[in-house]
């Protein structure tokens, strides 16, 4: 019995860290590729969630395109936000580009307040009530979906980074700016992309996340939270520490919230941050330094 | 760029009550005070040590919890609270710092957030001690030893708030002035440079993390005993974010600045009123500006004007 208890907080655990993984992809791809922190990146994840609810509920378009017109939007967005945001704070210090994104955070989350209003909206999914059963173990088909949909784009942006043309010269990026442009790589475009692409998972996971609870939008510091504990987790830069650091940050949490106290749940997370930056600050599963 | 006028500014300061008049006004003359040391102590770490940090809310809400307590539960008299709200405050700000010093950079102002967001928790749910999210009220209003006076009236209290702002502001300046404040300045522009000259990077930043956590504290106790509540929500990050807002607007390491971004903050704050929660987005928008287009903030641009000025004098 207890086993059974035990395994379905793992499965709940892994749900939600798989929700985790595709924020934390996005953030540390910007990290990686841009050397920025961008304290901003949860809130295109809530913009991606409150997307889907509009484009469900204006447009009346089922809830699989609400979801990929959302991520396409948001991934747009993206574009405009190192356009405008960081671009232009290129050359200056890290500390500089820290604080413009907290400045485009509060923009967004502050105006997506003003725009959409602070009661609470349920993005409505046909998968969302339909329960289905795994041996012993419930799961939603909405949660089923968040999985399998999160766990077949991780692969695809793992193949886009290894092998296609683009996720070359990206590693290029990374690796070295300046080398990268001497190669001819116009590492403008490419800083764009990489925006377009994180931006586009965090809206994914926000579209995916959202028919599983309320969605407030203030949600986007609690996604950045949970972003930041991941990427220190699995190592600042690394897309394979993301997945590892969010599903173990799922399960833990869902462990701690079950075992010990759910009001701490969140502390958890903390904890976890506070001891990989001074144990090991290069991440856990990294086993050199990754990039530079 | 006041050197000279100072005496002038403290005495308008002093009769601003008088001036001002209504009551309402007086009450945010006294928040203005109270977030102007606030800001003071933020620039501290953000201005003079060049580090962001995004905790520093809790230890504003560690000094406000920690004289709200002791006087009302331990029979504290009231004047000492701010001593007393400076000591655990730093003791926090010590023991953290000790911890996150260690690391720069992006990676420390995620793990001050880190901090403040646990001790925000553990102030939310330690029911027993802080009432929880509820947070505690009827807070006994600030005294002094030996004298009748009435501090829940604004016009009381915004002498109270100027004083210790003063005399923070003047230890600031007394502060940067000496080796240490050029030691602080030496590790903000080029810490391994700084190492090499034999200054203690790591004690240095400390002792300036430390100073400005003991700082936020008297801040948190003031408040406490000013709005005679507090919640948790003290330390959440909408806090943090006003913060940075007032030392960034108003220029980072100036002393003038701080003071000067508080007061546009407060005079904002209350401006806007009418168009809602429209005005937090005013807000990110100010500090979005300023960290494009105005990195030193709204100070610098009376240096600027005034080095104009200067040069055409000199023509």
């Amino acid at each position: 019995m207890d086993f059974i208890v035990l395994g379905q907080q793992i499965i709940n655990g892994l749900v939600n860290g798989m929700g985790y993984v595709l924020i934390a992809t996005g953030l540390t791809l910007v990290f990686g590729v841009l050397r920025i922190v961008n304290f901003a990146h949860g809130e295109f994840y809530m913009l991606g969630a409150f997307l889907t609810y509009y484009a469900l509920t204006l447009f009346g378009v089922d809830y699989v395109a609400a979801a990929l017109l959302a991520t396409i939007a948001v991934a747009g967005l993206g574009i405009g936000a190192n356009r405008f945001f960081f671009r232009p704070l290129r050359k200056e210090h890290e500390f500089t580009i820290l604080l413009s994104s907290l400045g485009l955070s509060l923009l967004i989350a502050n105006g997506a307040e003003e725009l959409f209003g602070a009661d609470p909206k349920y993005v409505m999914s046909p998968y969302a009530d339909e329960a289905s059963e795994i041996g012993p173990f419930v799961v939603t088909e909405q949660r089923l979906i968040v999985f399998a949909a999160a766990a077949v784009v991780m692969a695809g942006v793992y193949w886009f980074i290894r092998y296609t043309r683009m996720g070359k010269m990206m590693q290029a990026t990374a690796q070295n700016p300046e080398g990268a442009a001497l190669t001819g790589i116009n590492t403008d475009f490419v800083h764009g992309y990489t925006f377009a692409l994180a931006c586009g998972l965090a809206a994914l996971a926000g579209a995916l996340v959202a028919p599983t609870a309320m969605l407030f939008p203030t949600v986007g510091s609690w996604a950045v939270l949970k972003g930041f504990i991941v990427v220190v987790m699995g190592g600042l830069g690394s897309v394979t520490g993301a997945l590892l650091g969010g599903l173990l940050l799922g399960v833990v949490e869902s462990l701690g919230g079950g075992y010990i106290s759910l009001g701490f749940k969140d502390a958890i997370g903390y904890a976890i941050i506070i001891a990989v930056l001074l144990w090991r600050p290069q991440g856990l599963f990294s086993v050199s330094r990754s990039t530079r | 760029m006041i050197k000279g006028r100072l005496p002038l500014v403290v005495a308008v300061l002093g009769i601003l009550p008088f001036v001002v008049g209504n009551a309402y006004l007086q009450h945010m003359l006294v928040l203005w005070a109270i977030y102007a040391l606030l800001a003071l102590s933020l620039n501290m770490i953000v201005g003079y040590l060049g580090e962001l940090t995004f905790g520093h809310a809790a230890f504003f809400g560690i000094g406000a919890y920690t004289s709200a307590i002791l006087s009302m539960n331990y029979g504290l008299p009231v004047w000492l609270g701010p001593f007393a709200a400076a000591i655990v405050a730093a003791f926090f700000g010590a023991v953290i710092g000790y911890v996150a010093l260690r690391i720069v950079g992006p990676q420390f102002a995620i793990l001050t957030l880190g901090f403040g967001s646990i001790l925000y928790t553990i102030t939310n749910y330690w029911v027993d001690l802080t009432r929880g999210p509820m947070g505690i009220s009827n807070i006994p209003p600030f005294s002094l030893p030996g004298l009748d006076i009435d501090f829940t009236r604004a016009d009381r209290m915004y002498y109270v708030a100027l004083v210790v702002l003063l005399l923070v502001a003047y230890g600031c300046r007394a502060l940067m002035t000496s080796r240490t404040g050029r030691a602080f300045i030496a590790v903000r522009e080029n810490a391994p440079l700084a190492a090499s000259t034999g200054i203690d990077v790591f004690h240095t930043k400390l002792l300036g993390f430390t100073i400005a956590t003991a700082l936020a504290g008297v801040g948190g106790a003031l408040y406490g005993h000013y709005l005679r509540v507090i919640t948790p929500d003290l330390m959440s990050l909408q806090y943090v974010a006003a913060l940075i807002i007032m030392v960034i607007v108003g220029g980072k390491g100036t002393i003038i600045g701080p003071i000067i971004g508080a007061g546009i903050y407060v005079a904002l704050l209350e401006a806007l009123r009418v168009v809602g929660s429209l005005r937090l987005v005013v807000f990110a928008a100010l500090l979005t500006l300023c960290v494009i287009f105005l990195p030193g903030g709204l100070v610098s641009l009376w240096r600027r004007y005034a080095g104009r000025q200067a040069a055409g004098g000199a023509s």
